[in-house]
Parts: C-alpha cells; sequence; structure tokens
C-alpha cells in the first residue's frame, strides 16, 4: 500500500464535502420557484415544459420545474412525497383521486382566489363542481374528455362493413364485430375487443339502465342482475367471434400501446377521446372516434363530460399565491393554451375552447367534434368515485377475465362482483 | 473468512487490546480501531439509515392504519388478524409464489449446475463463454427483458411461432391463467448465471485425483458424479439453494412489467410482493402492507432456517 491518508487530511477532506453540500441547498432560496407533478407521456411533457417558460418570460424572478411519469408510476411517487413532506407545489390530480387528498388535508381550497386571480368565470359550472369537494374548491379541470370507442375505419372497410353510427346498439355493433371477424381479412383480427372488464363501459352501460357504479354516499350503485346481464352480454359477444377470445384480451394492460386496436387484435376498442391523438399516432391505418353503443334505440345518458384531469395546489406549499397564478396562466392564456392544444382534453373556459378551435389539427378536430357532439348520449357527471373505486376497477376486470377463461358462469360473476365490491367500500 | 482474522493488523489490535489497562482502556482501544469504524462509515450510515431504521419503522407501521396522508393510528394486531384470517389475496399471492418458488429454485440449480459442469471440462475461452452464460443474470431483472418475455410468449410470439412448424396452435401464455406463472418461472430459469459462477467455483475445488482413483477403480461417469461430484458440492448446493430461495420470494419486476401491475389474468401473477405494493401504494394502506412485509420477512425466516437445521443431514463439509 502506497496510498497514506492521514487522519487529518481524512478529517479536513470530509469537513470540505459537508460544507460544499450544505451550499448547495439556500443558493436559490430568494427566487419564487414552483415544482410540478404529473403523469403523461414525452409530447405532454413538452407542451407543459413550453408553457412554464412562457410563463417565466412573462414574469420575471420565477422558476418552474417539472417533473412527470406514467399513471402506474404516478400515485406512488405523489403520496410518498405528500407523506414526506415534500409534496410538489402544483398536483395533477384525477377524479379518482380528488377527494381521497381533499379530505386527507394534502390540497389547498381555493374558492377564496376567485374571481380575481383565479377566473373560472367562462368554465362548465359542471366541471367546477367536478373539483369541488364538500363545497370547496380543490382541482382546476384541465380539459374535458369523454369515454370513447376507436375505430379502425380501414379494417371496417377491408371487411366490407359499415361504420357504427350515434343510433347503433350494442347488439347491432356486435353483429358488425362477428362480420368482420368472420371476414377475416387479417389474420388474428377480430371485431371487437372485449369490453367486459373495461370500467367506463360498465358505467355507460349501467347509466343508460338507469344506474350507476357508485351512488352519491359511496355505496354501490348496481345489483346482482345488473352485473349478471352484463357479463353474460360479453360471453355472448365472445361465443359468436364479435370479440377477441380472453387470453388476447388480458393484453391489455389498460393504456394505448396494448389496446387490441394497436396490438391489431381487433378492429374497434375502447378509450377516451384525449387520448385520440396518441393513439392514431400509434396506428398506420384510419382511426374514428364514435361513443359507446346503446343499450336500445332509444336509451340516452350513457356518456358524461368528464374533467380529463385537474391542477391542485398542495397544501404544503410555500407558494400558494403563486401556483395559483400559473394555473390561471395555464387555462386562460391564449399562448399558453394554444400550446397546450387539446392533449389534457377540450378546454374548459369557453373563450379558450374558440381560440384552440381555430388552430387544431385534423386529430384534434376529431377530439373536439366527438365530445361537443354527444347530444343525448351524455348525461350528468357522476359523483366522485369513493375510496377504494381502484379496487373496485380491478374487481371488475378480475372477474370479467375468470368469466372470459370460463372458470365462472356470467350469473355467478355477477353475484361474486357485487359481493367483492361491497366488501371493499365497507373497508373503505 | 478465517483467514481475514489472522492479517497483521489484527494482530496489533489484540495486543493492544491486551495491554490495555483499566482506566483508560476503551479509549485506547477506539483511539486504535477508529480508523476502521471511520472507513465503515458509509456502510454504518446506509445500514442504520436506510435498513435497520425504515425496518423498525415499518414494524410500528405495521400495527398501525398509515395511510401515507393521515398521522398513524394505533390498530393493535387488527392488520395481522386479517392477513390471517379474512383476506383471500393474501392466500392467492402465497399460492403463486411459492408455486414460483417451488418450480423456478430446482430448476435453475439444475440449469446452472449443468452448464457449469459443461464448462468445467477444460474448454477453450471458457472466460468468454462464462461471460455469455452470465449475461441474462445482469440483463434479467431489467424492466426490457419483461417486455421482451411479453413479446416471446405473447399470441403471435416467437414461441408460437415456432410451435406452428409443428402445426401447434398455442394460447397467448403470457395472458393465460394457467400457464402466465410458468413463462415467468422460464424467465428466472434463464437468469441461471450467478448460481453457475458459483458451481463453477465449487467444481474447480473438487480434487482431481478423487476422479483419477475413481476411474481406475471403474466406477461410471455417473457414479462418479453421484459419489463424488454431488457430496462434494453439497455446501455450494445449499448456499445457491438458500440465496435464490429468498430471491425467488422477493420477485417483483417480472409480474410488475408483465402485468401491468395488475398481477392478473386473474391474479395468477399476484407475486407475494405485487401484492404488498397494490396495498400500499395502490390502495394506500401504508400499515397493511408493513404487515404484509413482516410476515413475508417471518415466512423467509422460517425457510431459511429451515434450510439450515435439515442442512446437516445432506450438507457434507470435509472437515
Amino acid at each position: 500500500m502506497s496510498l497514506r491518508v492521514s487522519r487529518r487530511n481524512f478529517m479536513a477532506g470530509g469537513a470540505t464535502l459537508l460544507s460544499l453540500s450544505a451550499l448547495g441547498t439556500s443558493a436559490f432560496a430568494q427566487e419564487k420557484r414552483l415544482r410540478l407533478l404529473w403523469w403523461g407521456s414525452q409530447p405532454r411533457a413538452d407542451r407543459t415544459n413550453k408553457v412554464s417558460q412562457l410563463y417565466q418570460s412573462k414574469n420575471a424572478g420565477t422558476s418552474i420545474t417539472g417533473e412527470f411519469l406514467g399513471w402506474g408510476d404516478y400515485w406512488p411517487r405523489l403520496a410518498t412525497q405528500v407523506a414526506g413532506r415534500n409534496a410538489p407545489d402544483v398536483i395533477q390530480m384525477d377524479y379518482r383521486y380528488i377527494v381521497q387528498y381533499a379530505r386527507r388535508g394534502a390540497l389547498a381550497p381555493l374558492e377564496s382566489y376567485m374571481p380575481a386571480k383565479l377566473n373560472l368565470d367562462d368554465f362548465d359550472k359542471a366541471q367546477i363542481d367536478g373539483g369541488s369537494v364538500d363545497g370547496h374548491l380543490y382541482g382546476v379541470s384541465l380539459g374535458a374528455n369523454s369515454a370513447a370507442t376507436v375505430l379502425n375505419t380501414t379494417a371496417f372497410k377491408e371487411a366490407g362493413v359499415d361504420l357504427p353510427t350515434q343510433a347503433t346498439t350494442w347488439d347491432e355493433f356486435a353483429r358488425m364485430g362477428a362480420e368482420i371477424t368472420k371476414a377475416g381479412k387479417r389474420k388474428g383480427m377480430f371485431g371487437l375487443a372485449d369490453g367486459s372488464g373495461g370500467e367506463p363501459l360498465f358505467e355507460n352501460w349501467l347509466r343508460q339502465r338507469g344506474k350507476a357504479l357508485y351512488t352519491a354516499d359511496g355505496k354501490i350503485g348496481f345489483g346482482v342482475d345488473d352485473a349478471s346481464e352484463w357479463y353474460d352480454m360479453w360471453a355472448k359477444f365472445r361465443e359468436a367471434g364479435a370479440c377477441v377470445p380472453a387470453d388476447i384480451q388480458a393484453l391489455d394492460k389498460n393504456d394505448i400501446e396494448t389496446n387490441t386496436v394497436s396490438l391489431g387484435k381487433s378492429a374497434a376498442g375502447f378509450a377516451h377521446s384525449n387520448q385520440f391523438v396518441a393513439y392514431q399516432a400509434m396506428n398506420k391505418d384510419k382511426l374514428a372516434l364514435t361513443n359507446y353503443m346503446r343499450i336500445k334505440s332509444d336509451s340516452k345518458g350513457g356518456h358524461y363530460r368528464k374533467p380529463s384531469m385537474f391542477f391542485s395546489v398542495s397544501a404544503q406549499s410555500k407558494a400558494i399565491d403563486l401556483a395559483v397564478d400559473y394555473i390561471n396562466f395555464f387555462v386562460k392564456n391564449p399562448e399558453a393554451v394554444l400550446l397546450l392544444d387539446v392533449e389534457r382534453g377540450i378546454p374548459e373556459s369557453a373563450a379558450m375552447r374558440e381560440v384552440v378551435a381555430q388552430k387544431l389539427d385534423e386529430n384534434g378536430k376529431v377530439a373536439l367534434a366527438y365530445v361537443s357532439g354527444l347530444g343525448d348520449l351524455a348525461g350528468k357527471l357522476p359523483p366522485p368515485p369513493p375510496a377504494g373505486a381502484g379496487e373496485g376497477e380491478l374487481m371488475l376486470r378480475n372477474i370479467a377475465e375468470q368469466v372470459g377463461f370460463g372458470q365462472l358462469s356470467p350469473a355467478d360473476g355477477g353475484k361474486q362482483l357485487v359481493t367483492e365490491i361491497t366488501q371493499i367500500l365497507a373497508r373503505g | 473468512m478465517s483467514n481475514a482474522m489472522r492479517t497483521p493488523a489484527g494482530a496489533i489490535n489484540v495486543e493492544r487490546y491486551q495491554g490495555a489497562v483499566a482506566e483508560g482502556r476503551f479509549r485506547r482501544v477506539w483511539n486504535a480501531n477508529a480508523p476502521g469504524y471511520l472507513f465503515l462509515l458509509p456502510w454504518l450510515i446506509g445500514f442504520f439509515g436506510l435498513t435497520l431504521g425504515p425496518a423498525l419503522i415499518s414494524l410500528y407501521l405495521s400495527f398501525t392504519d398509515f395511510d401515507m396522508l393521515q398521522s398513524p393510528r394505533w390498530v393493535g394486531m387488527a392488520n395481522y388478524v386479517r392477513i390471517a384470517t379474512a383476506d383471500p389475496k393474501f392466500s392467492a399471492a402465497m399460492h403463486v409464489t411459492l408455486t414460483y418458488v417451488v418450480f423456478s429454485v430446482p430448476f435453475k440449480l439444475t440449469f446452472a449446475l449443468l452448464v457449469a459442469m459443461a464448462l468445467n471440462r477444460g474448454l477453450r475461452g471458457l472466460t468468454f463463454y462464462r461471460a455469455i452464460f452470465y449475461l441474462p443474470s445482469l440483463l434479467g431483472g431489467s424492466v426490457a427483458i419483461a417486455v421482451l418475455w411479453r413479446q416471446l410468449f405473447a399470441s403471435d410470439g416467437l414461441v408460437n411461432a415456432a410451435l406452428s412448424q409443428f402445426g401447434i396452435e398455442g394460447p397467448s401464455w403470457i395472458s393465460h391463467p394457467n400457464y402466465s406463472i410458468y413463462t415467468l418461472v422460464a424467465l428466472s430459469v434463464w437468469q441461471f448465471g450467478s448460481p453457475m459462477i458459483i458451481f463453477l467455483a465449487g467444481l474447480r475445488q473438487i480434487p482431481q485425483d478423487m476422479y483419477e482413483a475413481a476411474s481406475l477403480d471403474g466406477a461410471s461417469k455417473f457414479r462418479q458424479f453421484y459419489k463424488i461430484t454431488l457430496p462434494l458440492l453439497t455446501p455450494v448446493i445449499f448456499f445457491n439453494a438458500v440465496v435464490q430461495t429468498i430471491d425467488a420470494f422477493k420477485a417483483f419486476t417480472p409480474a410488475f412489467i408483465i402485468s401491468g401491475g395488475t398481477g392478473g389474468p386473474i391474479n395468477s401473477t399476484l407475486f407475494y410482493t405485487l401484492y404488498l405494493y397494490q396495498e400500499a401504494f395502490g390502495n394506500f394502506r401504508m400499515g397493511y402492507a408493513s404487515a404484509l412485509a413482516w410476515i413475508l420477512v417471518l415466512i423467509i425466516a422460517v425457510f431459511t432456517a429451515f434450510s439450515f437445521l435439515t442442512s446437516r443431514y445432506w450438507v457434507h463439509y470435509d472437515d
């Protein structure tokens, strides 16, 4: 060993390191800083960062940093940061979680900033209510979307099948699906995705029957008959070859990349309208958006315009004023709104909607036209789902798979779903 | 290990220790050993700050209803009682994990031993082959490989393409509840590199003259393997089995990536750790998840203790 370090040298080196690291923490303290956190893909990040840069250029001395993750990783990260007293100032929030976070005191109420600092005058009233919990505003909607059917129009045309219209019923749609499967123009492609485990589909179908997933007081909103009939309908579709078999549907990880339409396994699949741009980018064929089907030709009100996501402000934030100003800029500044396009959904502000509409490209127009053209298919926004709704969603899918793989009859599946969800809700 | 104790540095310490008088004795020992602790400091900070500390906190949390947003509330044994009596998902997850352990560990060890024996025959370019066979172990835990596995075993994946040559039309293995767990077992067996390296080192230590003597006496190759190789290798087999079993209990990434975090289809890939993760970060039940984690620690401890207790009946140490 030729290297010799005396204790004094070693300690001195350590002390230098320590003092250096201490310096790093306070160098930028006097600047006005905001931290953002959101889920989404790279294109969303690019748009968001451009808005932040624009905001900084207009507000000297501010510094906005952002971080983004995929949906699945986002919630653990956010929960960990909130628990660690290290929450970001501006939090992208979902309808599913806003009640949980708001009731536990993690979010700052924003209604006192209205209308002077946060001007939501030309927002849809229902969408403001969607961001409110117990009479306080906790989230500003960044855009509206609705659940939607994605159609591969090229595959429909090849099979010689007409596209569904707003009047199409589920039975008719299943016949179309079976025809596409039977035409067999593409190897391994079926007519429809198997939607039996899809929560938005099930909810839409329940609403057309005058039921709901959950009631306003957080109870289960449907019965055994509803659930059994639902599973039975899809079992018949599966049998008729209208939709993909269970082992193909199980490839779907509930994201754009693994949806059976993107995998080339089905000509129709189920998604959300604001995802259309991403779907089209991923598929070579020409895609289109349409609604979820009607149960009977006169059933209505299954759809609703949903705040696709919110910006909320952390209750721990030391810069709530700045955060509110940034959010106001995000939803009301024409330049910012143009940068954001309809990637997070259709802007809620009527004025901003017009600004965006003039500059939209073809794919953006599809989503806008779809959401604004729902007519009597759309009903009221349901109350925010209770805690445990995430588990309920997994349970719907789990049992749909058991029915799909023939391990359960549709009737038993319906019974089990109601029992399990009742238990989940009781546990909270 | 025992060699390290006899280093000169150790000897000096012992002398100083013995020479110390009662008063100032601690001080002198401390003076002698302080540099050692100083160099250990990064590890000590890591161990107490990042391992032991959080572990103890999680033990405390397992008796609470901590949900990450509100401060924890003491609930006594409630979490453990629920795990033991009223949680069907716990038994489902336990079943999946045990299936995985029971299939992946023996297959992986057998495979690793076979490859190690093949490589132990004085092959030219041994280091090259060793590196090649070790590669999957380096890559195996990664997200990319889990994604690759999806492609291999999906309905129109490579495996089914190969099967179709023989006129067999396979299902989508990775998304079929009857087969999905075995695709994950295959993924684990494929990462046989690290037990293989250890086996190889073990094989190298078996004296060649034993084999020479055995062949002179007319023992067949199989008999030589059975009577010489296996018994002398048992300490290494034991070590590999314990380490791989613990690893298998803790498997998480493959199932998380392949099922998109759901453990589906129909809970068929709901590994114990995945269920724990869902409870902690999906449903915000950090207290309950902590209890699940401690149950897992207990189960692994029982398995390991059992291995050590039975080891004296089948592991041969040459002393």
